[in-house]
């Protein structure tokens, strides 16, 4: 980890053992007997049908605020699994939004949407209460992969300092990582891209999300570096084995999956 | 006299207004000289009319005297005249035909004046009976009937001392109106160099970034009050523009990325239920191609923001962890395509600026130089020439020819070489608003062969060097992870 902290690290994920979550396993979120609820808190008509008309093709519950007023007060009223809210909206603005409703101890997670992607926008964003910052435009793909990543978060979770997926396993204590009970061994960036990887097991994660967590940067490299960074992890968990457990996703990132 | 004060005197002399001054004073001598001038050839031209009348009256005198008893009658003219005169200024001499002397106050005939001129000048040397006069004369000569000549003369010694004395006294005149001028004009460029030096500083700052600077108006009634009143409403136009190009930019740049992240969004979708090989090919280059202008977006919003930057939103960098990070992501790029990849650390060396913008700068640098090196390496340095904090980045690619080294850093443009590479041509671009908005110097120079892009940071003052903030404990970097691959 850099040693330029930013208060991002309050999302939890980028540090190796900063939240130790529970052992993942890939179960399906989706396929519990209720949908997923998700508010979005979205005043711009066309940007609001179609994250809408997206998140219920990909299986969730919405529901629709068209201003902060009405959002607030559905917010602080119904309950959900996560929010994804506009920063600029007429009534009380997002920031205002999240802020009361953590001070009302709800602890949905919430995925702020913003077209100001400066730095201290982001920190003021995370300051007021939010779990993870968009900035607009953005590929749908990669709100999905970050709510997926969210709502995993939110789900209960127990201490945990050792991680598997399928025959897969990382000790995070003696940092050593084996597959089929053989020894892995990984720089220590590559150690860092795979725990991340298998805290998100069974999810998409986006190049970007890999960039901003593992190495703390919040802007696109020109190359796709992290492409490189992938394909020598592959070179040492996937190659040596018969079964590839880790998948590129078309058009949206990675994801790390037993048995496929 | 120290150092800097002489520095600052040679920068009075070497102003404008100094110089004007210098020039207008050097007119102004010139003038009165003229002046001068012409008030000495009047005054020395009548004194010389007066001598000459005074010698006319004489001969005229003279030849009513010869005219009325001849020789004789001359002769006591001449001697009425020298009686008098003794003190005066008269020279008279009236020699036979042999030349010996009948009248006169002089022993004999001047041996210098010859018979061929009329007006004649000459200097005495043996002091006559009369006068112990030893001087110049102005005479006039003639030949009297008889074979007699007669000599009559004033002497111009007081005339010529006057003449000196007058000389001297302009010289004098002239050389205090000059002194006067230049001091005069040394003191005037001061204090207006103050004035505009004032508005030269405010500049410098607005440069740096803060344009929210003023210059300080003293007198809102004379012209320098007046232009920086002008300067002052002029900042404020530019500000306001400044902004509300920032807001169309943003809202440009929103208004178009929006549509088209759901062009490509939809292009995705269509893709999950395409089962056409063609067909999808088709739409998959239809993504990339709305990926490339969506990039070329962002980064175009980027560069804007850099630019724009504030010095205010600056922290204290740790330049090694900066490098290092750079370095960690970009090296198995490099070592990919078969280049060394190399990197030089100076421990313990920091800056200050933005984070993100230093690492994205420092990260273009190492993009650019991977994608357009072949065969070689790539090295990446952070170390420290005169006190100045310097991050380097060499390759031993095809290099920039000179003429280029300029336009290379200009949005938008890519030399032809690299026409075919993948890119937005921004990413100099970037590297550029970066080292503007941080006061970097930055510098592109042939590394033989190849390419050598440095950029260095400002001096760090003292006082911030004196108290360097407390180190963030590298734990988790240094600590754990290295020993993943030490067993």
């Amino acid at each position: 980890m850099s040693i330029l902290e930013t208060p991002m690290n309050g999302f939890g994920e980028t540090g190796a053992g900063s939240t130790p979550h529970a052992l993942i396993q890939p179960a399906e979120i989706k396929d519990t007997d209720l949908p997923m609820r998700v508010l979005v808190i979205e005043d711009d008509r066309d940007a609001a049908d179609y994250l809408i008309k997206g998140l219920r093709e990909s299986g969730y519950s919405v529901d629709h605020a068209a201003d902060g007023r009405e959002g607030l007060s559905l917010a602080l009223s119904e309950s959900y699994d996560a929010m994804i809210v506009d920063r600029m909206l007429p009534g009380p603005d997002g920031l205002s939004i999240v802020e009361m409703v953590r001070k009302a101890s709800i602890p949905t997670p919430v995925l702020f949407l913003s077209a100001l992607g400066d730095v201290e926008d982001r920190v003021s964003g995370l300051k007021a209460g939010g779990d993870d910052y968009l900035v607009k435009p953005f590929a749908f793909s990669e709100l999905l992969a970050r709510l997926e990543a969210l709502l995993r978060r939110a789900s209960p979770s127990q201490e945990n300092t050792f991680l598997k997926v399928g025959d897969l396993e990382m000790d995070l204590l003696a940092r050593k990582v084996t597959r089929q009970g053989k020894r892995v061994y990984l720089h220590p960036r590559e150690f860092r891209l795979l725990e991340y990887l298998m805290r998100h097991a069974g999810q998409v994660v986006t190049r970007t999300m890999l960039l901003e967590n593992v190495w703390e940067y919040h802007f696109d490299p020109q190359t796709n570096v992290i492409d490189v960074h992938i394909s020598r992890l592959r070179q040492k968990i996937d190659k040596p084995f018969e079964t590839a457990i880790l998948q590129t996703v078309r058009g949206a990132g990675y994801k790390l999956e037993p048995g496929a | 006299m120290n150092r800097a004060s002489i520095t600052k005197l040679l920068n009075v002399f070497g102003s404008t207004t100094f110089r004007l001054v210098l020039a207008y004073t050097l007119i102004f001598s010139l003038s009165v000289g003229g002046l001068f001038y012409f008030v000495f050839w009047t005054t020395a031209q009548f004194a010389e009319q007066q001598i000459e009348a005074a010698i006319t009256a004489d001969v005229t005198g003279f030849q009513d005297a010869f005219a009325r008893a001849g020789v004789p009658g001359l002769v006591m003219a001449i001697n009425r005249r020298v009686e008098p005169d003794l003190r005066g200024d008269g020279v008279y001499v009236l020699v036979d035909s042999v030349g010996n002397p009948v009248a006169g106050n002089m022993r004999r005939w001047p041996q210098q004046v010859v018979p061929d001129d009329v007006w004649v000048t000459f200097t005495v040397t043996d002091p006559s009976r009369v006068t112990d006069k030893v001087g110049d004369v102005r005479a006039l000569q003639f030949v009297v009937p008889g074979g007699f000549r007669l000599l009559v003369g004033r002497d111009i010694r007081d005339a010529r001392r006057f003449r000196a004395q007058l000389i001297h006294s302009l010289d004098i005149g002239l050389a205090i109106t000059a002194a006067l001028g230049l001091i005069g004009g040394f003191i005037f460029s001061r204090t207006i160099m103050r004035r505009i030096e004032s508005i030269t500083r405010t500049c410098r700052r607005i440069m740096s970034g803060d344009l929210s600077q003023r210059v300080p108006v003293a007198r809102t009634t004379d012209e320098f009050g007046r232009l920086a009143l002008s300067i002052n409403a002029m900042l404020d136009q530019i500000e306001r523009l400044m902004r509300s190009m920032q807001q169309v930019s943003d809202n440009v740049a929103h208004d178009l990325r929006t549509p088209l992240t759901r062009l490509r969004s939809r292009l995705e979708s269509a893709l999950r239920h395409m089962d056409d090989p063609a067909n999808r090919e088709a739409v998959e280059g239809a993504v990339a191609d709305a990926d490339s202008l969506l990039a070329t977006f962002a980064a175009l919003l980027r560069i804007a923001r850099a630019e724009a930057g504030s010095q205010r939103n600056f922290v204290d960098l740790d330049l090694v962890a900066i490098t290092e990070d750079v370095a960690d992501l970009y090296g198995p790029l490099a070592e990919e395509k078969g280049l060394t990849f190399a990197s030089d650390i100076k421990p313990g060396l920091r800056a200050r600026g933005d984070r993100n913008l230093v690492a994205q700068a420092l990260a273009n640098l190492v993009d650019n130089a991977i994608k357009y090196t072949e065969t070689g390496s790539v090295t990446i340095a952070a170390n420290e020439r005169d006190g100045r904090a310097m991050l380097v980045v060499a390759d031993t690619g095809p290099g920039i020819a000179d003429a280029y080294k300029d336009k290379v850093l200009e949005r938008l443009v890519r030399l032809e070489q690299s026409r075919t590479s993948p890119g937005s041509g921004l990413g100099l671009s970037l590297v550029a608003a970066v080292a503007k908005s941080h006061g970097l110097d930055l510098v592109l120079k042939d590394n033989n062969p190849g390419l050598r892009v440095e950029l260095a940071f400002p001096r760090i003052e003292a006082t911030v060097k004196a108290t360097p903030p407390p180190m963030v404990p590298p734990a988790e970097k240094d600590a754990a992870p290295r020993q993943v691959a030490a067993e």
